[in-house]
């Protein structure tokens, strides 16, 4: 696995890369490789088996580089086409969690035919009438001044679990992983603040001009996007079969149970 | 000469909050039910506020303090230019400074531009013009998105002094407020425009930013140990870069109060209202227990780079001033002065030596302290404290800032 950083439209974007095959594009969300660490998880190097997998950093995250005119989704859908011009790619298997899952359908409904199967891992993105997406924001500050177990609960199913605290320690983290949660957290205020809040009501429907194969994956106790974004995604893209659920798995999904998420994935890709 | 200016703020704490509160619930802001608002112990609390803010101008304060906060326990005012509107029928001689409209949270600043134009005339130019952008609260009260806050903040500012100071009806080519028609009846009394002032704390690009445009920085601190004095080195420099020179009333604090007949009996009688502010009014804003909503990673609006410098020079956890378990603790804050006129006069005495700063905004009324304590304290301090903190500044400020009387005798023939 790789890091580089490339230019598209003259912005630098910072980009994992791995694995050989057609091109699979993921887009991460906060307990992820560029939202929270610089390394890739064992669920993105699975993601690579038989794929080459372009993992680039939203604008402002790691070393990408933040610029003013970013606001709405739209402009981070026509960042990313950008970046596929600049890697020359035209037709790929689209995968996203949290944010990425939101900008990954935004894609995916204004571009259908280039997007060869798009897999959604705990997406926002969608507005559902009386279950709200949790507010990380508000998570993110700590109790006590240093204490994180909010923002654990918030993304981990299993809130004080080895990795939750390895991710999202209390006190002072590594400095760079700080800059990292700080600058994604930037970013999504951005685009995903208000409005609409880490939603775009117009996004339902258009879900139906989506027509290749999709996956919906959900772990069974998100707390920061109620299941029942799942549901709708699921009813909403015509290449879905059912929403799948993550038992004993929260938000990050593919970071509690990256064996079983991978398999699916794996299957579904194949 | 011209002294350190005196100010009264009051910030219209609610006073009826439960014995309890603190064990209770977990914060004073935001998420604080509202529920605990008791209307019927509450009827006659905005007159109380309005009548001892009339007071400090009937004992010569040189002008009152207001400011917006939403949702919360800490200050009902949420819209401060209706308190001003009120003011300026009862006050007479005083600025009414209003710390500040909070621009982000507004739909148009035309609003705003308006309702002070408004309350120039209505107060016959007494009003001085505040604008903040809010702080962590605001973000969660009113959903406004933190990170393009400042641009926003910038942009309806300067569109405002425009739409005061140039002839409409012009358009505004904004990004965030584009309007074709800006052409705001009434106009200010005061010409070019109000002063203005804008609180920061000691982010470079609010210090850069009113450093170009001449606005009177108000460090939003409640402490102060060695960083005001900091705020306003930074600032001085800051000046300079931009063809300007520091003088104190380029620069306002923010500090409490309360003077007493002496230190024994001021600490009696205050410190009900001091701890009330302390641990119920203060949670939630700068204490650590509970969510502090105010600054951190939550509420992104400071710049990556220089979140970055803000990690490599705090310690997570440090203590706010709601921490301060005791007297001692509070002291060293420097934050809430407490004593008899003495004791008062000779810490605020050292607090313009270290800091520099001319412009005192004095907090008087603290969480649920009763109206004849709290007027009291105002008497004591206007007879007893401000005339020789006058006298004292006075002199200061001539000794070391030679420039100050002629720069201000220019700004007011330009008027």
């Amino acid at each position: 696995m790789t890091g580089r950083v490339i230019e598209a439209a003259g912005r630098d974007v910072a980009l994992f890369e791995a694995g050989d095959g057609a091109p699979l594009v993921y887009l991460h969300g906060f307990a992820d490789l560029h939202g929270v660490a610089a390394d890739p998880f064992p669920f993105h190097q699975a993601l690579a088996r038989d794929r080459h997998l372009y993992a680039p950093a939203h604008p402002g995250c790691a070393e990408s580089a933040e610029y003013g005119d970013l606001s709405t989704v739209e402009d981070a859908v026509y960042h990313y086409l950008e970046v596929l011009d600049a890697l020359e790619i035209d037709r790929f298997d689209l995968v996203g969690h949290c944010m990425g899952g939101w900008i990954a359908a935004e894609l995916a409904v204004r571009h259908p035919r280039r997007v060869a199967s798009l897999t959604l891992i705990g997406a926002s993105g969608l507005f559902v009438t009386g279950a709200p997406i949790g507010d990380v924001f508000m998570m993110a500050q700590p109790e006590r001044g240093i204490d994180y177990a909010g923002l654990r609960r918030m993304l981990f199913q299993g809130g004080d679990t080895k990795l939750a605290r390895a991710l999202f320690p209390d006190g002072r983290a590594d400095l760079d992983d700080e800059m990292r949660r700080y600058q994604m957290l930037r970013f999504a205020s951005f685009i995903g603040f208000k409005p609409p809040y880490f939603y775009n009501r117009s996004l339902v429907n258009r879900l139906h001009r989506v027509t290749c194969p999709a996956l919906v994956i959900w772990g069974a106790e998100d707390r920061m996007v109620p299941r029942a974004h799942g549901e709708a995604y699921a009813d909403g893209l015509k290449g879905s079969n059912g929403l799948e659920i993550i038992a004993g798995a929260g938000h990050a999904a593919h970071l509690e149970e990256p064996e079983k998420v991978a398999g699916l994935i794996g299957d579904f890709l194949s | 000469m011209i002294p350190a200016q005196l100010f009264c703020w009051h910030f219209m704490a609610y006073p009826h909050l439960p014995a309890d509160f603190d064990e209770k619930y977990d914060s004073g802001w935001v998420t604080v039910p509202n529920e605990l608002w008791d209307s019927e112990k509450s009827k006659g609390l905005y007159q109380e506020y309005i009548d001892q803010l009339a007071l400090a101008d009937r004992l010569g304060f040189d002008g009152v303090v207001l400011n917006e906060h939403h949702q919360n326990v800490y200050g009902l005012a949420p819209s401060p230019n209706l308190i001003a509107a009120a003011l300026t029928q009862v006050t007479s001689h005083g600025k009414i400074v209003v710390l500040g409209n909070l621009l982000p949270l507004h739909m148009n600043p035309l609003r705003v531009a308006e309702e002070y134009a408004m309350l120039d005339m209505m107060s016959g130019g007494r009003i001085i013009a505040g604008f903040a952008p809010g702080g962590g609260p605001e973000t969660f009260n009113y959903d406004i998105p933190s990170a393009p806050s400042r641009e926003k903040f910038w942009e309806a500012l300067d569109l405002i002094v425009r739409a005061w100071t140039e002839d409409g009806p012009f358009i505004h080519e904004g990004r965030h407020y584009p309007l074709r028609y800006v052409n705001p009846w009434p106009q200010p009394l005061q010409k070019p425009h109000p002063p203005i002032w804008v609180p920061g704390s000691r982010s470079p690009g609010t210090l850069i930013e009113c450093a170009k445009r001449g606005y009177c920085y108000f460090l939003s601190s409640r402490s102060h140990g060695a960083a005001t004095g900091q705020a306003r080195e930074q600032f001085t420099k800051v000046l300079e870069d931009h063809g300007r020179k520091y003088h104190p009333l380029r620069m306002g604090i923010l500090l409490s109060a309360y003077v007493g007949t002496d230190d024994q009996t001021a600490r009696e009688e205050c410190q009900e209202g001091v701890w009330y502010f302390l641990k119920n009014l203060l949670k939630g804003h700068l204490r650590t227990e509970g969510r502090q909503l105010t600054f951190g990673p939550g509420v992104p609006y400071i710049p990556t780079k220089a979140w970055r410098q803000y990690l490599e020079t705090s310690k997570p956890g440090r203590k706010l001033l709601g921490d301060a378990e005791n007297w001692e603790e509070l002291d060293r804050s420097n934050s809430i002065l407490v004593g008899g006129p003495d004791t008062v006069f000779e810490r605020l005495k050292n607090l313009v030596d270290n800091s520099q700063v001319g412009n005192l905004l004095i907090q008087f009324h603290l969480g649920n302290m009763p109206n004849d304590l709290t007027c009291a304290s105002m008497e004591r301090f206007a007879t007893q404290v401000a005339p020789r903190l006058r006298a004292y500044s006075a002199k200061l400020f001539a000794q070391r800032f030679p420039h100050m009387e002629d720069e201000l005798a220019r700004a007011e023939a330009a008027q």
